[in-house]
């Protein structure tokens, strides 16, 4: 079974793009992705990819008080 | 150094004016001239953050908004660009600070694709958004996560484009709002209805937050053909 790590890692790399380019890898997990030029509409996307993945719950509010990628995945494996 | 002095020449130009608030828009077509100009007119810190964006089109976009948003604050306020520094709020929204004081005037800026807004009004909090309108596979996943269930079922009567069109222009208008608050997503952007004449086509109208209404905003939708924009300005 992959990390929690791994498994946003693949996620951010196998469905974020910034312009029609994947996001630069590796990606930075102590930024957020806004911070990686990834526009809202897509890091709202996102927070319901990792809703499916993860069996989880979170809403768009509770992505955005996540300042980091590391806080997300540590919310996840608490 | 002035705009007059950049050798590319301004890449901004008005765009709207509503009430007292005027909005202008950036150019962010690639175009490395004008980007290299820009560069000159941020601070250390701002080309510490330029230079941190890994993709190109991230960088460029920062760059010349930055740019254009320091050239016009500069010309409103009758400072210099070197007096003049940004502050931000506890989500990250951007004030004036000149000469070391934090400055009154309300500003916001946004950028997507190739086009990017500044609006700035005199007082009042103020937020702008402009998206470019990209057709997306996950419009439906978007639509639950930030629109109300008045809202989408506005948006179950359309399809194709104008389905498209009216998410767009929701979206825009929603995070104007709550980048006037300067709270971001932070807050919960499905708690609250873009009044129902605009969500049939009007551009303009008045606003109030379920949880804070004595606080009255604009609302006007600045989306064209090339774009989907909003502004929402807080009026006295
Ligand atoms: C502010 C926010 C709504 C911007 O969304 P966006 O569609 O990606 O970006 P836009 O192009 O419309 O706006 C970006 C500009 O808004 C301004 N801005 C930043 N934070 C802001 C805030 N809290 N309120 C208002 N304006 C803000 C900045 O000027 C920024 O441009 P710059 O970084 O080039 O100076 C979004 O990033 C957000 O919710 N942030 C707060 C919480 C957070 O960081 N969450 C992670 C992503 S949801």
């Amino acid at each position: 079974m992959s990390s929690t790590e791994d498994r946003i890692r693949q996620l951010v790399e196998e469905n974020l793009e910034v312009d029609g380019q994947p996001i630069a890898q590796p990606i930075n997990l102590d930024s957020n992705l806004s911070d990686a030029g990834v526009s809202s509409m897509d890091v709202v996307a996102f927070g319901k990819l990792v809703n499916e993945e993860f069996n989880a719950n979170l809403s768009v509010e509770d992505c955005a008080k996540l300042p980091t990628l590391r806080a997300l995945i540590d919310h996840l494996d608490a | 150094m002035t705009v007059a002095d950049s050798a590319a020449g301004c890449w901004w130009r008005p765009f709207r004016e509503i009430g007292d608030a005027v909005v202008i828009h950036i150019d962010l077509e690639a175009d490395s001239t004008r980007e290299g100009d820009a560069l000159t007119w941020l601070n250390e810190e701002e080309k510490a953050r330029w230079r941190r964006y890994e993709h190109q089109g991230a960088r460029r976009r920062f760059a010349l908004c930055r740019a254009a948003l320091r050239a016009i604050l500069c010309d409103q306020l009758g400072c210099q660009n070197e007096r003049l520094e940004f502050g931000a709020s506890d989500h990250g929204k951007p004030f004036a600070v000149v000469n070391g004081r934090r400055h009154p005037i309300s500003f916001n800026v946004s950028h997507s694709g190739e086009h990017g807004l500044v609006a700035f009004a005199p007082k009042g909090r103020l937020g702008v958004d402009v998206e470019e309108r990209v057709a997306r596979r996950d419009l439906d996943v978007l639509v639950t996560s930030v629109l109300s269930l008045g809202e989408q079922s506005e948006l179950a009567l359309k399809s194709g484009c104008d389905k498209v069109h009216l998410f767009f222009s929701l979206w825009t208008i929603k995070e104007a709002l709550i980048k006037a608050l300067g709270k971001g997503f932070s807050l919960d952007v499905s708690g609250f209805e873009v009044p129902l004449a605009m969500r049939r086509g009007v551009v303009t109208s008045t606003f109030r937050f379920p949880e804070m209404p004595s606080v009255r905003w604009r609302l006007e939708n600045l989306g064209n053909d090339r774009f989907a924009a909003a502004i929402a300005h807080e009026q006295f």
